[in-house]
């Protein structure tokens, strides 16, 4: 087993790991990352609604809430973190629909408090503007007509959070910070100067621990007993919508009671149950049922009634963390811990992927905090190249990427027009199994869902990684493609 | 060849059994320039899967496996003198037929061919499309994926199985994973009878003794990494499942056998009108689109049951597009067809009233002793037995068109009794 | 001594549940349930004779493709079917094979081939 000696390690590679890990890098320091998955952003993130730039909404967001505060710090970080990193982005705007007189008294009362605060608290926020009726339903036809109005959030924005995540990853580890998936942390113990933390791939001592493990950070904060916190986690359900539905709208729409509809990035809808409405969940259970899902249907058909089962292609929850179950979401427990020194929590809360930018840039300050030496790293690069995406240019940026690498010219995955030369530069930026893949560049996530492309992808991933292609997983060990080989069975008997 | 603005009288999409079928009338009907358009490293798309027998009864008189039919088509294929374009995708259809391509070989390319086939065949429910819910684990795959993995690329997904739907490619794998050594331990099914070919649920379900449950489904799916096990539950009269009825079946992976969706994916960006109950194209006799010199056949049009259908209704379509190609636009259609009593669907929907035409019909329910009435005349004999699964053929002669007062007909499917 | 077994007939979608009632030493003495003649001589055909075409596939060597299609020539006993996969998962074929050519000879005496339903 390898030993590794460094004097910062990141527990966890989503989204908020991996932005701790970069911004650590724009500083001379030895630090590492590991995550347990085979790829980043697998837990927590991927679950995500993919919306950034939440916050105008003064209601929930408070300056007593520290999620509240990172999400607001982190509003004008967004934008230029995904255009140095070439991760989509794009400003979509919310409409928050009200149904009647009686339903303006929030609207009313959030653009006064907006008004009040926007100057001290979100000096970059473009203002909110209160909709009427006829341009609600001109923007936006596909809307229920019992809505009579809307609150309009210009600031909102939509990415693609794994993507995101990798992206951090990649370019922090450009940067030099020690990047390990597939390590998994088994127990953490207090050496003389350094934690000694036992993975799968060795003992990793190290003089600082960030604890950016998601789902998991009360069990690894446990381990050393810097558990001074509880969280309460609470289930979320999310769908997505074949991508012919994806024009039924263009903004983001919720209202209070019945969850959110919004665009993706890669032409989809997306819908789900807001996480205030949603029960407790038992931690680590990422099973959906019938009843959140018909909820979710049900909600988002109230928003918009054309959304129907039939057009879903997949679904999934996710967890949410909450700091403190009465208040609601918006605490969070960034901070080093009470009992133990030179541990730091980073459990950003909720909105979490909006949280991250501020977060990693407090967790930095609490590092220098708690005695470490930062100096600037002279070849800090900020920017990282992003693989080519075939679908998304003109027919003559296609013929000359394909006269640079034919590969370009075989679409191995229908649905998403994805190309071989896709997948290979996926597996060499570090993909190392099929959901891996399906994140880098799509692959899967249309509508067939991997039925065409599952066993071709399978092949590329064997032949580029030189394993056989019953060793390739969906996602890490235990989690295999295809269990035997063909006559395998018969062998046996 | 240089293929960009390259003269051609006739494209097809896709070279499967529907796509090899019309090429090869198109060029027997007089097309000059052919070219069939493949993504798929071989001629035959997914027959070479379907190793097992059944195919050809009806077209060849004998009792082929998939490979075998395949073949022939090929082989007649090649010898028609159509070229063929292997590994390459159709991007994009446009409404004035212009087709975008792109291959390894060619890199990205244009065509503007006099006429089209749409054969791009179907695909296959997914579990997002049923809402089926649990954990995401490895090992819930399409039923047809598993055939490929199976017979194609060498691999058994399993070897403790549970089969959602009975669909035939479900049963078919129930059968084939069996005889690789691996243990089906269910094949559920939603409806109160299974779903495909009666052939196949006795050869390949009674057989090999494969427990069935019928009126239940799949509630849950269990597993972080890996299919763990299902849970499956009865279903009451409104399709709900019955918590008391729940079991848990220890499995490592679950197939999905639960309907295809004809792939027009294509068809819709070129303007091409669907029958949202076929999930194909509105098309008349000649299996013309709304599109004018845009024809489909086979199961990009509606499923099928029987390849030898998909050849014949394809043939149609091959043939049409060569005319079309050669300047001669086929007859307009008169009549809509109008689906009634127990008829889930008719094809083609317009008929011009003035040529034999084979029709196509799917029940909505299983009924014995049926007549067909059109217009409320009847056409055709009595059929002793009628079942969704088992698409109807029937000839419809002119003459028979000539009595139709109307011009939109309603088909119903009657007993003695109605 | 008298036994019922039941035979569902495949010839048309209406799947006939045809009874068969067997006396001493296997003869049919009754049959009911069919609804057309063609039924009842395939529920005789199907309890004298119960035997299937068996479709699989052999390994292959020396081959990019793992697998080539094969086929019995003539049905082969319900009861054997095992016995014949069990032959196939131990035989490996190379290229070149032609369509239609034997890979398994006489398979257990019983005057059946397998042959290749696939150009390899």
């Amino acid at each position: 087993m390898a030993a590794y000696e460094t004097e910062v390690l990141i527990i966890g590679g989503g989204i908020a790991g991996t932005t701790i890990a970069r911004e650590l890098s724009k500083y001379k320091t030895d630090a590492m990352l590991v995550e347990k998955e085979m790829d980043f952003g697998q837990g927590i993130t991927k679950s995500s609604s993919t919306i950034v730039n939440q916050g105008c909404n003064v209601v929930t967001f408070r300056p007593e809430y520290h999620n509240s505060r990172l999400v607001w710090a982190g509003m004008p970080l967004m934008e230029p973190l995904c255009k140095e990193l070439q991760v989509p982005y794009k400003k979509i705007g919310s409409l928050t629909l009200f149904k009647n007189r009686a339903g303006m008294r929030r609207p009313n009362k959030l653009l006064s408090r907006f008004d009040e605060w926007s100057k001290k608290y979100l000096p970059h926020a473009k203002p909110l503007q209160l909709i009427d009726n006829d341009t609600l339903h001109n923007w936006e036809p596909n809307i229920s007509k019992d809505f009579i109005g809307a609150v309009y959030d210009p600031n909102i924005a939509i990415t693609d959070p794994v993507r995101l995540t990798i992206a951090l990853a990649e370019n922090a580890g450009q940067n030099g910070i020690g990047i390990m998936p597939d390590t998994k942390v088994l127990g953490i113990a207090t050496g003389t100067e350094k934690f000694v933390v036992q993975t799968n791939k060795g003992t990793i001592k190290s003089r600082y621990i960030i604890n950016a493990a998601g789902e998991y950070v009360v069990k690894i904060a446990r381990e050393i007993n810097a558990d001074d916190f509880v969280l309460y986690p609470v289930k979320s359900y999310m769908a997505v919508l074949d991508k012919k539905v994806g024009n039924l709208l263009a903004h983001m729409v919720t209202s209070e009671e019945h969850g959110t509809v919004n665009p993706s990035v890669h032409g989809n809808l997306f819908f789900g149950i807001s996480p205030g409405s949603q029960r407790l969940g038992k931690i680590h259970d990422h099973a959906t049922d019938k009843i959140i899902a018909d909820a979710a249907l049900e909600h988002a058909r109230k928003l918009v009634p054309a959304i129907s089962k039939k057009d879903i292609i997949n679904s999934w929850v996710g967890f949410i963390m909450y700091r403190n179950f009465e208040m609601g979401w918006h605490e969070c427990s960034v901070g080093v811990s009470r009992w133990v020194p030179r541990f730091i929590n980073a459990s950003i809360g909720f909105p979490g992927i909006c949280a991250a930018p501020a977060a990693a840039q407090e967790v930095i300050d609490l590092l220098a905090q708690e005695g470490l030496q930062l100096a600037q790293n002279p070849d800090f690069n900020p920017n990282r190249k992003a693989a080519p995406i075939f679908h998304e240019l003109s027919d003559d940026e296609k013929r000359q990427l394909i006269a640079s690498d034919r590969r370009y010219g075989q679409i191995i995955c229908r649905c998403e027009t994805v190309t071989e030369g896709e997948i290979v530069e996926a597996i060499k930026n570090g993909a190392r199994s099929l959901d891996g893949v399906k994140f880098r560049c799509r692959p899967g996530m249309g509508r067939c869902q991997g039925g065409f492309c599952g066993p071709k992808v399978t092949r590329i991933l064997a032949r580029e990684l030189g394993i056989s292609p019953e060793e390739v997983t969906k996602k890490g060990d235990g989690s295999h493609y295809a269990l035997y080989k063909s006559k395998e069975l018969l062998e046996a008997e | 060849m240089n293929l960009q603005g390259m003269d051609i009288d006739v494209a097809v999409i896709g070279a499967g059994p529907a796509g090899m079928a019309a090429a090869i009338k198109a060029r027997e009907k007089g097309a000059e320039n052919v070219l069939i358009i493949e993504r798929d490293t071989r001629l035959g798309g997914l027959l070479h899967q379907c190793i097992h027998n059944g195919f050809g009864l009806l077209y060849f008189g004998e009792n082929l496996t998939g490979p075998e039919y395949s073949h022939r088509f090929t082989e007649k294929l090649l010898d028609t003198g159509a070229r063929a374009l292997l590994e390459t995708m159709v991007l994009r259809i446009s409404g004035e037929k212009e087709i975008t391509a792109v291959n390894r070989r060619d890199g990205l390319f244009t065509i503007k061919p006099k006429s089209i086939v749409l054969a791009m065949g179907c695909r296959e429910r997914s579990r997002g499309n049923i809402n089926l819910h649990g954990t995401r684990p490895a090992g819930v795959l399409t039923a047809g994926t598993a055939q490929r993995l199976v017979n194609i690329e060498g691999f058994l997904p399993g070897k403790k199985i549970v089969i959602l739907g009975t669909g035939d490619i479900g049963m078919i794998m129930a059968r084939r994973l069996t005889l690789e050594g691996a243990e089906v331990k269910a094949a559920v099914e939603i409806l109160p009878y299974a779903g495909g070919l009666i052939r196949n649920e006795v050869q390949c379900l009674h057989d090999f003794k494969i427990p069935v449950f019928l009126q239940h489904t799949v509630t849950k799916i269990y597993g972080e990494k890996r299919v763990r096990a299902v849970d499956i539950a009865a279903l009451d009269a409104n399709n709900n499942p019955i918590p008391e009825t729940k079991r848990t079946i220890e499995c490592d992976t679950l197939l999905l056998s639960v309907g295809l969706i004809p792939e027009n994916e294509l068809s819709t960006a070129a303007g091409i009108k669907l029958d949202p109950v076929t999930g194909g194209a509105v098309v008349n006799e000649a299996r013309q689109t709304n599109v004018e010199g845009i024809f489909a056949g086979g199961n990009v049009l509606h499923v099928h049951d029987l390849v030898d259908n998909v050849s014949w209704e394809s043939e149609i379509a091959g043939e049409y597009a060569a005319r079309f190609a050669g300047g001669k636009k086929p007859p307009a259609g008169q009549i809509t067809l109008k689906a009634g009593r127990n008829i889930r669907y008719v094809l083609p929907q317009i008929i011009s009233g003035k040529n034999n035409v084979d029709l196509y019909l799917r029940v909505r329910e299983p009924q014995k002793k049926v007549i067909i009435k059109m217009g409320g005349i009847q056409v055709g004999k009595t059929i002793p037995g009628v079942k969704p699964s088992s698409m109807i053929k029937l000839d419809l002669s002119a003459e028979d068109q000539q009595k139709f007062k109307r011009n939109e007909i309603v088909i119903d499917c009657l007993t003695k009794g109605d | 001594m008298q036994e019922n077994i039941k035979i569902i007939c495949i010839g048309c979608p209406l799947g006939c549940e045809i009874t068969l009632t067997i006396g001493q030493k296997g003869k049919v003495e009754d049959m009911w349930g069919n609804s057309c003649k063609e039924g009842k001589a395939y529920a005789l055909e199907e309890y004298q004779n119960p035997a299937r075409i068996l479709t699989s596939t052999v390994r292959t060597k020396n081959c990019s493709r793992p697998l080539l299609p094969v086929k019995t020539t003539k049905p082969v006993l319900k009861t054997e079917l095992m016995q014949c996969i069990s032959a196939l998962a131990r035989i490996r074929v190379s290229p070149p094979i032609k369509i239609g050519e034997v890979v398994l000879d006489n398979f257990l005496e019983t005057g059946v081939d397998v042959i290749a339903t696939d150009n390899l």
